[in-house]
């Protein structure tokens, strides 16, 4: 797989897919694709953790592929599972025709009634993916055990059909929202980065970039009104996701400022909890008013 | 950075040392991001990696050096103030063998005394007899299933495989069954005081239950929050615990109960550590702050949290206890279960109930 050279490349090239990436983070993701490691990144809700994938893909023309994980989660969602219905009403077929030789009850563990999920597809794909583990932090212990195993060999052996390897290593990326602690040998295996809210300025430049509509007066009232919502100390506090969504729900509306009447209109764009929502309104012309 | 206490293994050295190829190495920013990006797994330990960068890089350290030397006095003194008499064998044990061939009415009233009026040997008979009792937190139905006789889910890969044999026929329906676990059990201490003489003993119930596999959470508060359970990983409880002393700072009396469950709930609560779990707060409900501050702290834990059980030595054996202080009428609505913990006795009665919260 080719990559960027150098950290400035990468930087430039993920501003091309409309990606602002702070230079750890960029430092951090060309590491994991020299080295062909996972890199797990952590961070605030609504940062970019996700999202780094996507435009990691779509910029270097991979196939995202993208495992969500639940509690629960386990080989079968994850790494393939046998159509069992399929084989079941084949079998029947056949017995019925009396065609039940060797060589079709060996086609039953065939390709054709393998279903394959994101794990073996990752694999199978190589370095023609980019592999995003997403919440790994809701999956559980046994998960990741597991999940360990196939990410240092990348090879998944499947008892009737063999061991299925990949040629390259596929991009893996894994994002994690710290509502549990992950284990240590999860953690050694990948690189880090941590993903935390950026400064004013940067979020202006974030907000033009992936809302090109947007005026950068109204930008800088709404970063401002943000981050000073930042340190009220909520129960959500709002991510960068949430400011873009706020100053686009105004544009939408066709506002121009951000007066307590428009922010009160709107407030559902950022705020999404019912007690911060109280404590927000009681402050509201403190939060608008320009810096 | 080991001495800093982040562990860092030989293969994310060599890690390093790979990361930097692509990179260039006499710019100081790229050595910093890549050594940051392999050598520290987790939030928690950047400013420490920080700190160890800066000094080591660009010789920058006293001011850090003298600023550390603050909490290593504070953390001696509490140390002192927690440091449990030791259940290893050593040689007192001897002497001791005689006073333990007690009859069963002197292990009883052994049992019932409270912890603050024992002496030195009484205190380790009693934790002697502690390390034997696990807490062991109710379970819990997961969303993970396994096999089982009966069960609402049919386990559709094992009935097919079995008729596979007979041609197709299903003859025998398998099923499965959602798997129990255990719930996560956090405890919150209160050390401050006259506490630290009752809360010590809940540390040693940390520490077996941690050995237990549950999901064990530790915190200690004063008039702050801190978390200890790192430091309670150790096999042998009395180095556990001196660990643990060195990492609560807070020793200038007082108690800021509202306010360290305060930031319990937004620092971890909020980030789902108590989540479906058994808070077990162990307090004497005097407190300094703002009664409405621990009314909101204690409303908003309920709502994270499966259970609050609350541990007051005041209570003592007085079944008609009235919460008499502002801090314990504030948390009254919102406690499920109100013990004392001031006896061993009592905390068997705890050790006994807690399998059985509902």
């Amino acid at each position: 797989m080719e990559y960027p050279g150098t950290v400035r490349e990468l930087t430039e090239r993920l501003r091309q897919g409309s990606y602002l990436a702070d230079r750890g983070l960029a430092t951090a993701l060309l590491v994991s694709l020299s080295l062909h490691r996972p890199v797990l990144i952590e961070g605030e809700v609504g940062v970019g953790k996700t999202e780094v994938a996507k435009v990691l893909a779509g910029i270097f023309g991979r196939r995202l592929i993208r495992l969500q994980c639940y509690e629960g989660i386990d080989t079968n969602q994850a790494l393939y599972e046998w159509d069992y219905a399929r084989q079941m009403l084949q079998i029947r077929a056949l017995s019925e025709r009396q065609a039940a030789d060797e060589q079709a009850v060996d086609r039953l563990f065939g390709p054709k009634f393998l279903l394959e999920r994101p794990l073996l597809e990752a694999v199978r794909a190589g370095d023609q993916a980019v592999l995003l583990i997403d919440e790994v932090d809701r999956a559980d212990d046994e998960f990741e055990a597991f999940l360990l195993e196939v990410l240092s060999d990348f090879q998944i052996s499947i008892p009737e059909i063999g061991t299925i390897r990949a040629e390259s290593a596929p991009a893996v990326i894994l994002t994690s929202n710290r509502t549990r602690e992950l284990h240590d040998a999860l953690r050694r295996r990948c690189l880090y980065h941590w993903i935390g809210y950026p400064s004013a300025d940067r979020e202006i430049e974030i907000v033009l970039v992936r809302e090109p509509g947007a005026t950068e007066q109204l930008t800088r009232k709404v970063v401002d009104a943000v981050h000073r919502l930042r340190e009220l100390d909520l129960a959500k506090p709002p991510g960068v996701a949430e400011t873009i969504d706020w100053v686009r729900m105004l544009g939408f509306l066709g506002e121009t400022d951000l007066t307590v009447q428009s922010a009160s209109d709107t407030l559902g764009a950022v705020i999404k909890d019912r007690d911060d929502l109280e404590l927000v309104r009681q402050n509201l012309a403190e939060i608008t008013s320009g810096a | 950075m080991r001495a800093a206490g982040i562990t860092v293994g030989t293969g994310d050295v060599l890690t390093y040392f790979a990361a930097m190829s692509p990179l260039d190495p006499s710019d100081l920013a790229d050595l910093y991001w890549a050594g940051r990006t392999t050598l520290v797994s987790r939030r928690d330990d950047i400013p420490a990696y920080n700190e160890v960068f800066g000094r080591y890089f660009l010789g920058q350290g006293t001011p850090a050096a003298a600023l550390l030397r603050l909490p290593a006095t504070a953390a001696a003194e509490l140390e002192a103030a927690l440091v449990m008499p030791g259940t290893e064998p050593g040689p007192e044990q001897d002497e001791e063998q005689p006073v333990l061939g007690w009859m069963a009415s002197d292990v009883d009233a052994l049992k019932h005394r409270s912890f603050a009026a024992c002496t030195p040997a009484e205190l380790a008979a009693l934790r002697r007899i502690m390390a034997r009792i696990r807490l062991t937190p109710p379970r819990r139905r997961t969303r993970r299933t396994r096999a089982a006789p009966k069960g609402r889910v049919p386990d559709l890969r094992r009935t097919i495989r079995t008729a596979m044999r007979m041609h197709g026929e299903p003859a025998d329906l398998y099923f499965r069954q959602r798997k129990m676990r255990l719930r996560p059990l956090i405890l919150i201490l209160d050390v401050s005081g006259s506490m630290a003489d009752y809360s010590r003993h809940l540390l040693q119930f940390a520490h077996s239950a941690k050995q237990a596999t549950a999901r064990v959470e530790v915190f200690c508060f004063g008039t702050r929050l801190t978390r200890i359970t790192r430091a309670l990983d150790h096999r042998r409880p009395d180095s556990a615990l001196e660990r643990a002393a060195s990492v609560v700072v807070d020793w200038d009396g007082g108690t800021r109960i509202g306010q360290s469950l305060d930031t319990f709930v937004r620092r971890w609560g909020r980030g789902g550590l108590c989540r479906g779990g058994v808070v077990v707060i162990c307090s004497d409900g005097l407190d300094r702050g703002d009664p409405g501050l621990l009314a909101e702290a204690m409303e908003r834990l309920s709502r994270l949290c499966y259970r609050i059980v609350w541990l007051n030595p005041h209570k003592g054996d007085d079944p008609h206890f009235r919460p008499s202080t502002l801090g314990m009428m504030v948390a009254a609505p919102h406690i499920d279960l109100l013990l004392s913990g001031h006896d061993l006795a009592s905390l068997e009665q705890l050790a006994r109930m807690l399998p059985t919260l509902s």
